[in-house]
Order: structure tokens, then C-alpha cells, then sequence
């Protein structure tokens, strides 16, 4: 491979883009600034567009094992290459649970044939019933970092301090899913106005809050690092920007879609806006963005939970929870963000690609002389319309359906493979 | 109006609303008639989807639609395959072949009718879902309403009871909201949510504010998982019409209505039902008038 890009803004996580070329040899990056094209290069037009570190999505659904109908490994791998993303990892819901060195070593076996690495995060407590303890060492053995129950919060708080307590050893951390099961009830849409006039039970905001607060204060206690998924609620931001402020070991995740939508969004039912965390309300979709700009949030991860058509046809209560989120996140950010000024390319590469795989103890991905290629190019003035056929995600569950939003990803390399060029 | 089903009052405007009110007037005055039956919608087949047990509901349906002389088939949900796991979606395109021209559903779930409606091309009408809506409920307790005080704006109302779970609660009160009568909530703190209407937790202060109407809910305990409050005892002393409340309504002629079946000694003392003011079986046969004017204004998409 001899790749030459010309003529793009190369960015980074803290600066603005500035213009460079970038000239790529066998997987390694040979030089970046502003040079003649090498002869023998194949030359790739850039003029315009943005070149940075490829994303990396910390928080996953890939529905394999059990639920392959949903969504498998190889399908998943395919829709983040789709939305520029070269790295993920996955959530251990699946059935059976990744709870064990075996799904462990199984679900990897898997994800090693695909295009891109694929982690894995393990269960907390044995099938996420929050009753034992998984095999924790066993699973750091088969490669594990993170462990969570996501989907739910470990209902007994004592099992989760004795668990963080025993999983320090192995130096693994621990990810939380805050929801305090009896005030959340069905878990269908927040409550508020909305939800009485859809004249369905709301999940209250300090549903999450409350287990927010008993997660982090646990952590503290034991030493354990923690990190919040999606949160959701602007007090939920105020309560780790003020443990942060404590010294707290925490770090924090916010969802785009949590950014951008809120409870009224559900409009006539609509199950596309179904999701858990719910979407809250405008002020909350502010805090959220001030704590992102703020670095109250470390990472920006999708929750890419995908379901069928027909799954989300169902009555809302009925209806499965989430959004199908690797193909549009980007773009999403970007039509959404960046063309509005809030924030700049900076952030993104932060937040969406050094950060989570600082947090997942990888190498950060870099365009910078003598780094690995791991690289996307961004075109910010096409356009990009999520049919089902352009997603590449099994599942279309996503608000963005057939609609067109602003931003194009052109090209994903990574070592010395195309992974994607339009 | 070109409306293809009715689902809720929300959707509905002012004149659409005083228009199914006005048609369904002279709906009432044929049940004095010895026949009762008008031709309108002869050849036509109206089916009952009814999810959940109803027998009022379903009666009044049933009723209307044969004084339009519609054919009524019932679909026995309970003994259908539903209970044989299939889904809502596939029962409807299996009730699409027996080309049904209006389809009344009741379910327990909110949005479920509206679900349904865009499936078929058969007119839907909403018989309740979940707590969502019910608004052939709000179109005749504003019909039974504008009877007693012709002119509805404002005159005030307050609702009373368990707001959080009730459906009627949401559809009466945006029906009557919209036709100018000032509507208050009442009930226990921990079933009357924070909405754009006045809310009081104290029934006194609720009397204080000079209804002209008490619109008792039923205590809906299969919607509650959950104790809202202490026991039926304590309801009925602090949210209930005591005899000692009622001498005071009727006192002071404050009508009382109540969408039924009523729970004697919990929302209402056996004195309720012979008070000259109680429009509780007013309702029941205005139900039926409300009814027929809905399915005659319907539209159905069917070939």
C-alpha cells in the first residue's frame, strides 16, 4: 500500500484541524504536512475534508450469541466501519451471558474475524441476575477489562462492593448501568408530560440518579475505577462532575441520541424513540452537551442496540428498548454539532476516539508521522441518507431512517487494509 | 369531516367536537321512538376487538352500531389465538380478510389503536388503551355535561380520583378543556401528576374552588402494582362522597357524574346513586347517542 492523501485537514484531540497531507506506506504513516505527492503514491483528492484517527465505540450491542436475528458480530463490525469506527466493545447481554472464560474466548473467536478488533466487556454477576459472582479472574485471563451488567444495574449493593473489592487483584473496572429497578417500573419513556399523555408510567430521571450516586460512592470507597454509561439526565451530570471534583476514580459516557432527542420526540408513539436510559427533555439535552464541552463526559459511545422491524412495530410498552446507533453516530454528531458550532473536530477525536481507547488501555490512534494507520476521511459538505440498504447494521432501528443528514464518511484504512472508500 | 378513525380527543378541534355533539342529538331522540333504528349504515360490518373485559363499553357499542343498523361481529379475544401467542399485527391482517368496515378496539396497552389504524384501512376506533385514551367516553360526558349547563365556557369541573392511571381522566378532561369548561384534578398526591390543570390534594379546597360538576374516577386496582395509598377506608374518608359530603353537593347543586362501575363506599356512599343531581345513568344512555354519532361520521378506506 502507498497512499498519498492530499490536500485535507488533519485532526487531533487538541487542536483544530490544520491542513496537512498524509502520506501512508504499508500500514505506517510516513509523514504528515504539506509535501508533493510521492511518485508511485496512488493520490487521493482531500481538498476539503477532514483526515483524523478513526472512532472508537465503547459501549455495543452485537447480539451474538443468541439473538443473531437482532444483529451478529460480523454485522455490527460492518455498520461501525460504516460510521467510521475501528474498534469496539461489546456489551455481555447476550444469551447465553458473557459470563464465563468460554462465551468469552467464543465471542472473541468471532471478532477476530472480522475487520476490525472486537473487546469485550463480562458480566459482573453470573447471567446478570445480580445474585454470584461471575468468574472475574477467568474472564481478565480470556482478555476482559470492563465489567458490567449492562442492560441492568447490580441490584444488591453489597455484592457489587464485595465483587469491586475482589475484581481490584486482577486491575480491571467496572461500568455501571445506573437504574434503581423499582423506581424505574417498565422502563418505557421518562416521566413527565410525556408519558402522561401517552398515558404510559414514565421511568423517573432519579431512578438513575439514586443509582448513580450508590455506584459511585461504592467505587470510591473500594478504589475502583467506574465508569457511568450513558447518562442521561442533567443532575446525573452534575453528580459526576462533582465527584470528579472529589478526586473520584470515575469517567463518564453520554449517548448522541441522549444529546440530541428528547421525551416529546416519541410524538404518536414512536418506538424509534424508545429507548433506555429514555430520552428525558430539552434542558436535559443542554446540560448533557454543556458536560460534554466541559469534559464532565470522557467518551461518547453509541449504545447501538439493534431490533428488528418487526420487534419495533410492537405497541410501544411491548416495544424492545434502543436505537441501532454505529452507522449514524458520526455523521449524526456532525450534522448535529459540529455544522452548528457547538463544538469543534477536536472534541470528536477526543471523546470519540482517544479517550474510550485510553479507557480500554489500547494505543491512541493518531495521524501522526510513524504511527500505525488507523484513519477515517470525513467529506463535511456531502450529504449522507440512512436508507436500510446504505445501513449496514442487520437492524434500522434508528430515528435517522431515510433521513438526510449533513457529513459523509469517504474512507476508513486501517493498517494496510481499505476498510471502506465511496 | 373526512376523518378515518378516532382515536383520541387531542386530535380533534372545537367544531369537530361541537359537530359530533350536535349529531348525536338527534340520535338521542329516536331511543323515545318505538323503533330505535335508523338505516345509516346498513351493509356495513362493524367488529369489537376488545382486549380487556368490558361489558358496558362493549353493550354500548354494540347497541349504536345495530340502531345503524350495522351487522356486529364480536372477536372473542379471550378464546382466539391470541392467546395462542400471536401477534396484534397478525391478528389484524387476518380480521383484514373478513373486510370489516370499522373496527373498535379496546386494549390494554397505550397506542395500541393507533397502531392498528395505520395497519388498516378500516376506520378504528379507540375503546380505550391503557391509560391513554378513551374519547368516545370524553365526547358523551360532554355531551351529558353540556345537557345540564348549555353554556360550558366557563363553568368548572374537577376530576377526582386516581388521575395517574385514568384514561378518562385524560380524555374527558381535554374534551371539556376544549370547549371552555375550567377543569381541576383531585386525588392523592401519588395519583394525580403535575399537568397544565389545576391540581389540589385536599378535597375541600377542591369544593372550595366552586365546582359546578364532581367527576368521581373509579380506584382502578388492577392498574396498580403498587399500594397508592393506605386502604379503601382511608380513600373514602379523605377523597370519597361521604354522606356528610353529599348533603353539602346537594346543598349547594353540584351535579355528579362517574364514567362506571362504581365502587360503593370507596369513591361514593350508596346516597350517590339516588341523588336528583347524579348523572351517572344520564351517561350510560348518552353513551350510546355519542356512539352512533362517531361511527356515522367515520370514513373507513376500504374497497
Amino acid at each position: 500500500m502507498n497512499l498519498f492523501l492530499q490536500g485535507g485537514e488533519v485532526a487531533t484531540e487538541d487542536a483544530a484541524p490544520t491542513r496537512a497531507d498524509v502520506w501512508i506506506v504499508d500500514g505506517i504513516i510516513k509523514a504528515v504536512g504539506v509535501m508533493d505527492a510521492p511518485e508511485g503514491a496512488r493520490v487521493v483528492d482531500c481538498a476539503g475534508k477532514i483526515v483524523m484517527p478513526a472512532m472508537f465505540d465503547a459501549h455495543v450491542h452485537f447480539r451474538e450469541p443468541g439473538q443473531e436475528h437482532k444483529e451478529t458480530i460480523l454485522d455490527g463490525t460492518e455498520a461501525a466501519i460504516n460510521g467510521g469506527i475501528t474498534g469496539v466493545v461489546m456489551m455481555p447481554n447476550t444469551a447465553p451471558a458473557i459470563d464465563s472464560a468460554t462465551v468469552v474466548n467464543r465471542v472473541l473467536e468471532i471478532g477476530r474475524k472480522c475487520r476490525i478488533p472486537v473487546l469485550t466487556s463480562g458480566c459482573i454477576t453470573v447471567d446478570r441476575k445480580g445474585k454470584e459472582m461471575a468468574p472475574i479472574a477467568g474472564m481478565k485471563k480470556a482478555g476482559v477489562l470492563m465489567l458490567t451488567d449492562d442492560g441492568d444495574a447490580v441490584p444488591n449493593a453489597a455484592l457489587l462492593k464485595r465483587s469491586m473489592e475482589y475484581a481490584l487483584e486482577f486491575e480491571m473496572f467496572f461500568a455501571s448501568h445506573c437504574e434503581d429497578p423499582q423506581l424505574a417500573g417498565p422502563r418505557a419513556l421518562n416521566e413527565g408530560p410525556a408519558s402522561y399523555r401517552l398515558g404510559i408510567q414514565g421511568t423517573p430521571a432519579l431512578a438513575e440518579e439514586i443509582c448513580m450516586d450508590r455506584d459511585i460512592r461504592i467505587a470510591h470507597a473500594t478504589g475502583m475505577h467506574l465508569h457511568i454509561q450513558h447518562v442521561s439526565s442533567a443532575i446525573g451530570m452534575e453528580t459526576i462532575r462533582w465527584w470528579k471534583s472529589r478526586g473520584a476514580k470515575i469517567t463518564a459516557e453520554v449517548a448522541p441520541h441522549h444529546l440530541m432527542f428528547r421525551d416529546e420526540d416519541i410524538g404518536d408513539y414512536d418506538t424509534h424513540y424508545k429507548m433506555n436510559p429514555p430520552l428525558r427533555t430539552a434542558e436535559d439535552n443542554a446540560a448533557l452537551l454543556q458536560g460534554l464541552k466541559e469534559g464532565v463526559f470522557d467518551l461518547i459511545a453509541t449504545d447501538h442496540a439493534p431490533h428488528t422491524e418487526f420487534e419495533k412495530s410492537q405497541a410501544f410498552v411491548d416495544a424492545p428498548n434502543g436505537l441501532s446507533g454505529l452507522d449514524t453516530a458520526l455523521v449524526s454528531l456532525h450534522d448535529r454539532f459540529i455544522c452548528n458550532g457547538d463544538f469543534g473536530w477536536d472534541l470528536i477525536v477526543k471523546r470519540y476516539s482517544a479517550e474510550p481507547r485510553r479507557m480500554m488501555r489500547l494505543g491512541v490512534a493518531e495521524v501522526a508521522e510513524g504511527k500505525p494507520v488507523d484513519l477515517i476521511v470525513f467529506d463535511p459538505k456531502k450529504e449522507t441518507t440512512f436508507t436500510k440498504e446504505f445501513m449496514k447494521s442487520k437492524s434500522s432501528n434508528t430515528p435517522f431512517l431515510n433521513k438526510t443528514l449533513k457529513g459523509s464518511i469517504e474512507m476508513v484504512v486501517l493498517g494496510d487494509k481499505i476498510l471502506l472508500e465511496r | 369531516m373526512a376523518r378515518k378513525d378516532f382515536l383520541d380527543i387531542v386530535s380533534l378541534d372545537r367544531e369537530e367536537i361541537i359537530h359530533l355533539l350536535d349529531q348525536a342529538v338527534p340520535f338521542k331522540e329516536l331511543f323515545t321512538r318505538s323503533v330505535k333504528k335508523v338505516p345509516a349504515l346498513k351493509g356495513k360490518t362493524v367488529l369489537m376487538l376488545f382486549y380487556e373485559p368490558s361489558t358496558r363499553t362493549l353493550s354500548s357499542f354494540e347497541v349504536a352500531a345495530k340502531r345503524l343498523s350495522a351487522d356486529v361481529t364480536i372477536f372473542d379475544v379471550p378464546h382466539s389465538s391470541v392467546t395462542k401467542g400471536e401477534s396484534v399485527r397478525d391478528t389484524i391482517d387476518t380480521l383484514q380478510a373478513m373486510r370489516a368496515d370499522y373496527i373498535v378496539v379496546r386494549h390494554q396497552l397505550a397506542g395500541q389503536p393507533a397502531a392498528i389504524a395505520r395497519q388498516t384501512g378500516a376506520s378504528v376506533i379507540n375503546a380505550g388503551d391503557g391509560a391513554h385514551a378513551h374519547p368516545t367516553q370524553g365526547l358523551l360526558d360532554a355531551f351529558t355535561f353540556r345537557e345540564v349547563c348549555p353554556e360550558m365556557a366557563g363553568k368548572k369541573v374537577v376530576i377526582m380520583g386516581d388521575i395517574l392511571h385514568s384514561r378518562v381522566a385524560r380524555s374527558t378532561s381535554t374534551i371539556l378543556d376544549k370547549l371552555g369548561v375550567e377543569v381541576a384534578f383531585c386525588g392523592p398526591g401519588s395519583l394525580v401528576p403535575q399537568t397544565r390543570f389545576k391540581r389540589f390534594t385536599n378535597y375541600e379546597e377542591a369544593m372550595k374552588w366552586g365546582p359546578d360538576a364532581v367527576y368521581l374516577l373509579r380506584v382502578q386496582k388492577e392498574r396498580m402494582d403498587q399500594p397508592f395509598f393506605p386502604s379503601d377506608r382511608e380513600y373514602h374518608n379523605v377523597y370519597g362522597i361521604t354522606e356528610e359530603r353529599l348533603r353539602r353537593i346537594a346543598g349547594e347543586g353540584i351535579y355528579v357524574m362517574h364514567p362506571g362501575p362504581i365502587n360503593r363506599g370507596v369513591e361514593l356512599c350508596d346516597g350517590v346513586l339516588d341523588y336528583e343531581r347524579c348523572l351517572i345513568s344520564q351517561q350510560v344512555e348518552n353513551g350510546i347517542a355519542a356512539r352512533m354519532s362517531v361511527l356515522y361520521d367515520l370514513k373507513p378506506q376500504v374497497s
